[in-house]
């Protein structure tokens, strides 16, 4: 019997050894460990389901876009070396870098880029996320093209790009708003293939990109092993493979602070709260300068269709409390989602008036009904907040933890009365009212769009930075009153300092790009 | 020993100390919230977030700055509830169908007994996760999954002992006098049975209790605002409440672990008491 | 014995038929789909998600459905994960081995410890070994795993440094048995902490009750040592039970290592899981479970067998 366990525990172990395929010895490799605490899904980038964040922080690596995005809103070269305006605003020309390769040796060029927009507008294509591309023209509302029209994408020569738009659209604009969604493919790979059962190719599962990082093996879901170009464009860093591993949050800093991994998306992000044990566990702690994420409270104006029960909702919070709460002090309340710190401004400010919230939802009609809140789990301490200084002007609320998917497609369906979400801000006036007072993502559920979409059409076509001004003030006044949402507050997060590799940008990671090819080794 | 089974349950010592520490603690969340006047689900944002340790604040205040002594009461009020009524729950379901399939044989037990296995072959975690993301997480919720789902093991047991007691002969002999079979099984077959479920329940109780905590951390516990030993020891999960606030997470784990040794205990002494042939482990 | 044999071949259908609806039934029934997961950011429109759900067979009726997922499943196709696109059954093999070797080495340590243990605590009631076997019994039962860990992390590698935090292999793939065992200690040592506990009980249980039986008094009577009694029948004796019991608690194991993998990042069925039910890739979920599932009714049947070989009373004695 002794020798049948002996056995059978020994036939296990082996088996497990085995399965787990240990076959080649590599050479002595320098390797950086990456922390994800969610997986991505498709390593195709028009085709991941999820459209998150941690999908697009892959695709960064693998693929190569046009420009890199700072923080701050400032752009460099990336797949373009520059770009100009042209046609009166309405074009773009994109001067792309003539050393971009993909990985299996081909440059990219031109034809690359405009091939991919033609191949993900194609409405034989079954892509996802090619909404990206509505703006330009020949596309309709969906971003699938047009039969018959003129698409606006097209290679002027080898290493020249012109995208075309509906409307008059500064380089800056376009790259600040879509840079992230925007990828080159290797469409000489794809040539042969019928759009239709493009996302059937094997090609997707060891994929060819032009990105600072090449493929070698992945186990979805769970660990990603890259390796880096050495060819990229812009440089490469120092060491030879990058390996991204996801592990649970409650282990990150854990693992950051033991060595067993050398940086963790996004930005190492660290709250104030986590601030010391990273200091006492040897971990440098760096605050961020500009606001990197937005908080809103999203409100159904469906459920709750009198504006003054909406503004009663928005005077009863202590948007103090609850950022402080939040963001341990690293954060700014705010009455709009007009970004602190940009070209555009906002006069409007907040305050909590516990007997002016009273009045507006008797004014209002509230009849005393429950609503829902909807957050995820990790703010439920938040929305336990809401929920007492709602209760104290009286109204209603019970909370409902999901996840964030849940969270806006519940919003969407009118399930949830709200939710709190949050944002990476960026740089334009619209940057967060344009996508979200449109038809085809109503996600307020607001009756009537036309007030608001004839002042952001406004804003949109005026080239000045004043008559933008001009329109944005009256929109953010009309937002004011009809408070289809609530904006709570910009904060700011710390950085958990890489103690193995400098120079990396921490703040951009919010951006979903990272500056991988300028990461150095630390002198050991 | 002719003594009666609650006398051999009180002359142990070690589960009455048990029972005598789960009585206290069930008084202690039940009554101490409305005596002590304590309010689980309000902030005292004056004390602040993460208050320390207080006279105010015994055991100082969580990250929404509420009252964590309040909130410890109020979880154990959750938490003691989902252990003690899911096993509720399967008892009663299980207990009957148990009953059946082991008396009545043939289809029943067919049928009865595959179902049973059909559920056991699951990791028990993966059906309730299952299940709360199907129905959502709620205290109620979570009670009628665990519940519903812990009905096998329960009936096995009572499956195992109807067989051997079925063909005894006062079960025989009250069939040949015509007794209806409901009054068969409920006075000559139930409680001849029954010893090994009671030991069972308070086991299966802890194990509810661990579960609901699990599911916290999974992100798929109890509804916010309400607070259970569960789900308070998820702020463990953060490495600075973790290191630097075992206040926050220690009470509610001792809980945690008090209630499912206090369970354990009374399981033991149950079992002894009622089968002669152990004497509490000592032969 | 070829009537018990077909018997509980027979019996074994039903099961699998009631694993696979039940599965299939709970997870369509879920309420939300793969398709909520296109939410904001995803510039998903409309005519993204019924262009999806036509492409997933999502529009179909929910018979037709379960029995296309069937005839897969039975020809060991089981779909493509909604997610990325890939077939589910390469994403379980790819997962299989590592956590084989995860719960195979929890458990082996805790059979280790286990046995001995719980043979002595029956041996010698009360004693220092009884109390240690309650006490691990104790911790083992009342600590939530998640928190055995995330203390074992905090202990282990971040204050004194000694083992690894996360992940299989320092450099992300195998690199030598020395670095796999290393990352293997803490997520191994945790999952045998968290089983170690019922098998105490059941081995000192068993003990006691063999210590019981009628041999063992005239194995006493014949005046063999206690240490020869105990060792030469108790524990021989019990070890049936306590292997039985072992067997049955594997689906509780695997279900143990779904927090472990994922807090540790270790790639195995676990966090396949956990990551198909939190992205709701119900291809995923479905496939995991019903493999576990569906392995645990194949080990039952195949011990059973083996069982009626050794053992004729089984034969008889079984429904």
């Amino acid at each position: 019997m002794k020798r049948l366990i002996a056995l059978l525990m020994a036939a296990v172990f082996a088996l497990g050894l085995t399965a787990c395929g240990g076959e080649k010895e590599t050479a002595e490799q320098v390797t950086v460990r990456y922390g994800l605490s969610n997986a991505w899904d498709s390593l195709m980038p028009y085709n991941s389901p999820s459209g998150s964040n941690y999908t697009r922080i892959i695709c960064d690596k693998i693929y190569d876009r046009l420009a890199y995005v700072h923080a701050d809103g400032t752009l460099d070269p990336r797949g373009a070396k520059s770009w100009e305006s042209t046609d009166d605003g309405m074009a773009v020309l994109f001067h792309l870098d003539e050393k971009a390769a993909f990985h299996d040796g081909t440059p990219v060029t031109a034809q690359h880029w405009a091939d991919t927009i033609a191949l993900i507008t194609n409405p034989d294509c079954p892509a996802l996320g090619r909404g990206t591309f509505s703006v330009l023209a020949g596309t309709d509302s969906n971003g699938c093209a047009v039969a018959g029209e003129q698409l606006g994408a097209e290679a002027v020569d080898e290493y020249t790009l012109k995208l075309t738009f509906k409307s008059p659209t500064a380089p800056e604009d376009f790259l600040l708003d879509k840079n992230r969604e925007l990828y080159v493919l290797p469409t000489h790979l794809l040539a042969d293939t019928d759009p239709a059962d493009i996302m059937e190719l094997e090609l997707w599962s060891a994929p060819v990109g032009s990105g600072p990082c090449k493929f070698v093996e992945e186990i979805p879901g769970s660990q990603l092993v890259l390796d880096i170009n050495k060819d990229y464009q812009l440089g490469c860093p120092d060491f030879d493979q990058l390996v991204i591993t996801v592990i649970d949050k409650s282990n990150l800093l854990s693992s950051l602070i033991s060595g067993d991994l050398d940086y963790y998306a996004f930005g190492g992000n660290l709250s104030m709260d986590d601030a010391e044990t990273a200091k006492a566990g040897g971990i440098e702690v760096l605050e961020g300068e500009v606001p990197n994420t937005f908080y809103e409270l999203m409100l159904n104006c469906e459920t709750i269709p009198s504006a003054e029960v909406r503004r009663a909702i928005d005077l009863a919070l202590d948007k103090e409390a609850l950022c402080l709460q939040s963001t341990h002090g690293l954060g700014e309340p705010t009455a709009t989602d007009v970004t602190p710190g940009t070209e555009y401004t906002c006069a409007l400010t907040w305050q909590r008036d516990v007997e002016e919230a009273k009045t507006l939802l008797e004014q209002g009609g509230y009849d005393g009904r429950t609503y829902t809140l909807a957050c995820t789990s990790n703010r439920s301490g938040l929305a336990a907040l809401m929920q007492q200084e709602l209760a104290e002007v009286g109204m209603n609320v019970t909370i409902e933890t999901v996840d964030s998917a849940a969270l806006f497609s519940g919003m969407a369906d009118g399930k949830y009365d709200m939710a709190i979400a949050s944002h990476t801000p960026g740089a334009l006036p619209l940057w967060f009212t344009e996508s979200r007072l449109s038809e085809s993502n109503n996600i307020f559920h607001i009756a009537d769009l036309e007030p608001y979409t004839y002042y952001i059409d406004q804003i949109k076509s005026s080239s000045g930075w004043e008559t933008r001004q001009v329109m944005l003030d009256k929109l953010q006044e009309l937002l004011a009153d009809q408070r289809p949402f609530i904006p709570l507050w910009f904060g700011r997060t710390l950085h958990a300092q890489s103690p193995t590799v400098d120079n990396i940008d921490y703040p951009s990671s919010s951006f979903s790009n990272e500056n991988i090819w300028a990461w150095r080794m630390k002198e050991a | 020993m002719g003594r009666s089974p609650w006398a051999r349950f009180r002359a142990d010592r070690r589960a009455m100390v048990c029972l005598y520490l789960l009585c206290a603690e069930l008084l202690a969340v039940l009554l101490l919230p409305p005596l002590l006047g304590l309010e689980p689900n309000v902030s005292d944002l004056e004390a602040g977030f993460w208050a320390l340790p207080s006279a105010e604040h015994p055991l100082g205040t969580d990250d929404v700055g509420r009252d964590l002594l309040a909130r410890l009461l109020s979880g154990g009020q959750v938490s003691l509830f989902i252990g003690l009524s899911s096993a509720a729950i399967s008892t009663a379901l299980g207990v009957p169908l148990g009953l059946l399939a082991g008396y009545r044989r043939g289809a029943w037990e067919f049928w009865i007994m595959r179902l049973a296995d059909i559920f056991q072959t699951f990791p028990s975690i993966v059906l309730v996760l299952c299940l709360v993301t199907v129905v959502g997480p709620a205290a109620l919720n979570i009670v009628l999954v665990l519940g519903l789902l812990g009905w096998t093991g329960i009936a096995r047991l009572v499956y195992g002992n109807t067989l051997a007691v079925r063909e005894r002969e006062y079960v025989l002999a009250a069939r040949a006098l015509g007794a209806r079979t409901g009054t068969i099984l409920r006075r000559n077959i139930l409680p001849n049975v029954i010893s090994p479920v009671w030991c069972s329940i308070p086991l299966r109780a802890g194990r509810a209790i661990l579960s609901e905590s699990s599911l916290s951390f999974l992100g798929f516990g109890i509804r916010a605002p309400q607070a259970s030993w569960g789900s308070m020891i998820q702020y463990a999960s953060n490495l600075t409440v973790l290191t630097g606030r075992p206040w926050v997470w220690l009470p509610p784990g001792l809980c945690i672990i008090l209630t499912v040794l206090c369970l354990a205990g009374i399981g033991d002494g149950l079992r002894d008491a009622l089968d002669p042939r152990f004497d509490g482990g000592r032969p | 014995m070829g009537r018990y044999f077909r018997r509980r071949l027979l019996t074994a259908i039903p099961v699998f038929f009631g694993i696979t609806i039940l599965v299939f039934c709970m997870l369509n029934l879920a309420q939300g789909s793969i398709l909520d997961l296109m939410g904001e950011g995803s510039g998903a429109t409309d005519a993204d998600r019924s262009a999806l759900a036509a492409s997933l067979g999502l529009d179909q009726p929910l018979p037709q459905r379960y029995l296309s997922w069937l005839g897969g499943l039975l020809r060991g196709d089981l779909g493509n994960s909604y997610a990325n696109g890939k077939p589910v059954a390469g994403l379980i093999a790819q997962r299989v081995g590592p956590s084989l070797l995860l719960t195979g080495t929890g458990v082996a340590l805790a059979v280790a410890i286990a046995l001995p243990l719980g043979v002595l605590a029956a041996a010698q009631p009360r004693s220092g070994w009884d109390r240690t076997a309650s006490a691990l019994s104790l911790i083992s039962f009342g600590v939530p795993g998640f928190f055995l860990c995330l203390a074992g992390i905090f202990l282990f590698s971040v204050t004194l440094g000694w083992l690894p935090a996360n992940g299989m292999y320092a450099a992300g793939r195998f690199s030598g048995l020395a670095d796999l065992l290393r990352h293997l200690i803490l997520p191994a040592g945790v999952v045998c902490l968290s089983s170690v506990g019922e098998l105490v009980k059941q081995t000192r249980a068993a003990c006691l009750e063999t210590l019981g039986e009628d041999y063992i008094r005239t194995a006493r009577a014949k005046g063999l040592t206690e240490r020869a009694v105990m060792v030469r029948h108790a524990f021989r004796g019990s070890l049936i039970p306590v292997l039985t019991t072992i067997l049955s608690h594997i689906p509780h194991i695997l279900g143990g290592s779904v927090v472990v993998e994922q807090v540790f990042g270790w790639p195995g069925m676990g966090s396949l899981l956990f990551s198909g039910i939190s992205g709701r890739d119900y291809t995923v979920v479905m496939g995991v479970t019903v493999v576990i599932a569906l392995t645990v009714l194949l080990t039952n049947l195949l011990l059973d067998l083996v069982y009626g070989l050794v053992d004729p009373r089984v034969r008889y004695g079984k429904g």
